[in-house]
């Protein structure tokens, strides 16, 4: 079940953040491929230093500085030749070169004009940037056809540090559109939500909203018509959906980071608490009733006392199933923020939960009256939820504790169901099939927990594998001596200062992120870990979205947790390294090589 | 989750918003406006099932090596509809160049000149040069004399549409063409004909830009 929560999640960030899919086969802008830095080496000579970045060219006899519209001689060394039919007989430099500029004055302002190919088969516009010569602050200026400029660009910036093209990368004007477009289309927006909302309804965590529905229209006594049962159930989806949208206008209006907040420990444990005391009942230790003054309204007969009840109901419910649906609400929710505006982040909460109300509709209406009333198959059923719920609480609880004691905790449960299915039950000669299948599977099952708590003890982390340890392998979480936790641009570029000169691996993460901790797992495994153990990894909390850590992400232009990408030699992101959402182990040894690790 | 699930994951994502895929296309363009610009020169089959849309610069060396296979592509495959886009940011001479083109369009023309200009070799093409090639192609000199000057309004704007149209789609450099609901750099023959196999394939699915 996590596993389907995850691939919701996946199809979350593709629809909300399309465009960094759909660009990945696109070519980095041009002032993320060429950086220009210039110093002063004595009081006279001004230095130009062009960095190329692999796979791309700079045309010698493009790089040109003027001022004042007067051409001025930049000293330049001879390129590497190309020869090409295409292209003709031209000089070009690749990885970086340098231009010396004498005898300028103090102050003014250098225009500077450069122009390039990527070598898969781009060529970039001309760049032009200005150089003021008091400060050396470099400004971008916007071209127009024919490399013309076409207006000084306002935002003064790009200093000299490195992070010049990382801040480009926010300003990417194919960044902001991918809310923008769906922001733009309110029918389409809400289309998309609804339909979401319908693909999260069969997670179980809309699950505990069956019985409780089928126990309100039980309640409503009698036999049930379907105008009835749509009456109802509709009444409880949409206070449902309005719940959700409650959130989403919270969400839109403070414009703050809810994702973070739900995902608290104390948000967690409640609802680790609530499933828990709903898998309870499902075993039979108690009922849960309705308060009887409600029980009464709802069995009471009048349509207005009962589709209220539904509606109360529904918002309980709403909360009920809220934390474990978190991953794909966060998703919807960051859309919610992003798209800045209450009433939008609130239709669009709204349209997810009605998606996922409406096979409760279609359940209240149609399946009201083949309701099953009682049987001895039934106890299985419920018994049924609630191992699943079970399970849903443990893996609430299991994202506040380190590998191990998870591992116990899924144990643990595994032995429970195996108990239930009856693993433990005495068989007599006389017992029927079904009743061995279900002590060969519970005993199967007691088997797997046992290994998952043997495991856990030994310290393994993989469920997989649990007992990997016994073959030697070291499977403890070692963090490798290079992780550096941060979480603030000041701790942050302390700990690219310790590491100056190699590659660095970013990893934005945070606690709540559950994709964030299979990526770890994911890097934990001996092959990987080998070639990580010689990168110094920083490893960004976002766990709470305070200023230190919003600042890092709009630094990087960082959407959101996992996010990982290299730092080069120099401290700049390695284009093209950046990883969103799950990787793969493929991923990531495919990024290590050209990181140099 | 491995790499199975999350392409499932990256097949559920068109279904619930056939758009995200149209956002490649983007944010403030105008997806109609780009494929069907009524000034925009226009070639292959114009009933054809899938539309290439070509940014291109006659200064662009990447351009012109492309420009054989493209044309081999169109008239092979004849089911593809192209559209030009002279968008001429890598120098000054490029934009008298998509100047030259644009007029020959009023004579019907278009194609013939902007073939000429591509043929030329090299990336530093300055003016008297691709002049001449025009004239080599032999097209009505006068005539296009007169376009040049009688539209120059009309060309101007279309060129500044074409670079906002560009810029609206987060476009880097040229050539970068638009073939169905993709975009890709320089392609070779096998390329091409790839990304049409890739784009009919996708319109099959629902996922049609028009």
């Amino acid at each position: 079940m996590p596993r389907f929560v995850r691939m919701l999640f996946v199809v979350a960030l593709l629809v909300l953040f399309p465009v960094s899919f759909a660009n990945a086969q696109m070519p980095p802008p041009a002032d993320k491929v060429f950086s220009l830095a210039a110093s002063r080496s004595d009081d006279r000579v001004l230095t130009l230093r062009w960095t190329v970045e692999p796979g791309n060219y700079l045309y010698r006899d493009s790089l040109e500085v003027s001022m004042e519209g007067k051409t001025l001689p930049l000293e330049i060394p001879a390129g590497e030749e190309k020869d090409d039919p295409n292209f003709g007989h031209v000089q070009i430099f690749h990885d970086s070169v340098e231009g010396r500029l004498p005898g300028l004055p103090g102050a003014g302002k250098l225009q500077i004009r450069y122009q390039g190919c990527a070598e898969q088969g781009i060529c970039y516009p001309a760049v032009a940037k200005i150089v003021d010569l008091e400060t050396l602050a470099i400004s971008g200026v916007r071209l127009g056809l024919g490399g013309e400029i076409a207006a000084e660009r306002s935002v003064q910036g790009e200093q000299r540090t490195v992070w010049s093209s990382a801040n480009a990368a926010a300003t990417d004007p194919a960044e902001e559109s991918a809310t923008s477009y769906l922001v733009g289309n309110p029918f389409l927006m809400a289309a998309g939500f609804l339909g979401f909302g319908l693909l999260l309804a069969f997670t179980p965590c809309v699950f505990p909203m069956i019985p409780i529905l089928s126990a309100m229209l039980a309640g409503a006594g009698g036999q049930l018509s379907v105008g009835r049962g749509f009456v109802l159930s509709s009444a409880y989806v949409l206070a449902m959906a309005a719940a959700y949208g409650i959130v989403g206008l919270v969400a839109g209006w403070s414009g703050a980071n809810l994702q973070a907040a739900l995902q608290t420990p104390a948000a967690l444990l409640s609802a680790a608490t609530v499933f828990i005391a709903l898998a309870l009942s499902m075993f039979g230790f108690y009922e849960i009733a309705l308060p009887s003054a409600l029980a009464t309204r709802l069995s009471g007969g009048r349509s207005g006392g009962s589709a209220l009840g539904a509606a109360v109901l529904g918002l309980g419910s709403a909360l009920i199933v809220g934390p474990c649906v978190t991953p794909p609400l966060a998703a919807a929710m960051l859309f919610a923020v992003q798209s800045g505006e209450a009433a939008k982040g609130a239709a669009a909460l709204f349209f997810l939960g009605l998606g996922m109300g409406l096979p409760l509709i279609a359940f209240g209406a149609f399946g009201a009256r083949i309701l099953p009333r009682s049987g001895s198959w039934m106890v299985s059923i419920r018994q049924g939820f609630g191992i699943v719920f079970l399970g849903v609480a443990a893996m609430l609880v299991s994202r506040l504790l380190t590998p191990p004691p998870a591992l116990a905790l899924w144990g643990a449960l595994a032995i429970g169901t195996g108990v239930f299915l009856g693993g433990f039950d005495a068989i007599r000669a006389t017992s029927n099939w079904q009743r061995r299948l279900g002590k060969a599977a519970g005993l199967t099952v007691s088997l797997y927990g046992a290994a998952l708590v043997v495991g856990a003890a030994g310290g393994a982390s993989d469920p997989s594998r649990p007992l990997a340890f016994i073959a030697g392998q070291d499977t403890a979480r070692t963090q490798s001596a290079g992780v550096l936790r941060v979480n603030s641009p000041a701790s942050f570029d302390a700990a690219v200062a310790a590491n100056s000169g190699k590659p660095i691996l970013v990893s934005f993460g945070a606690d709540w992120c559950t994709v964030c901790k299979s990526n770890d797992a994911l890097m934990e495994r001996p092959d990987i870990r080998k070639r990580l153990d010689a990168l110094p990894v920083i490893d960004v909390d976002v766990t709470r979205q305070d200023a230190g850590a919003r600042a890092l992400m709009t630094r990087f232009a960082v959407v959101g947790p996992p996010t990982l990408f290299f730092l080069d030699a120099e401290g700049r992101e390695v284009p093209g390294s950046r990883m969103i959402g799950p990787i793969t182990a493929d991923e990531i040894a495919g990024h290590l090589s050209p990181a140099g690790a | 989750m491995d790499r199975r699930q999350f392409c499932r994951a990256a097949a559920v994502a068109p279904l619930l918003i056939a758009m995200s895929r149209q956002r490649a296309f983007a944010q403030n363009a105008d997806v109609k406006a780009i494929l069907h610009d009524p000034e925009a020169p226009e070639a292959g089959n114009p009933k054809g099932d899938v539309t290439i849309v070509a940014f291109t610069d006659y200064n662009c060396p990447f351009c012109k090596k492309s420009e054989p296979d493209l044309n081999r592509i169109i008239k092979d495959d004849g089911k593809v509809r192209l559209v030009y886009k002279d968008w001429p940011i890598l120098s000054e001479a490029s934009v008298y160049g998509a100047q030259l083109a644009l007029a020959a369009k009023y004579q019907g023309k278009y194609d013939l000149v902007h073939h000429a200009l591509m043929a030329i070799p090299g990336k530093k093409i300055p003016k008297p040069k691709m002049l001449e090639a025009v004239k080599a192609s032999g097209i009505d000199m006068n005539r296009l004399n007169a376009d040049l000057k009688a539209r120059s309004a009309s060309i101007s704007t279309l060129l500044q549409r074409n670079m906002d149209q560009a810029t609206a789609l987060g476009l880097e450099g040229t050539p970068t063409y638009l073939i169905g609901p993709f975009r890709t750099m320089a392609l070779d023959y096998a390329g091409f004909k790839e990304a049409l196999a890739e784009a009919r394939r996708r319109q099959a699915a629902g996922d049609r830009i028009e």
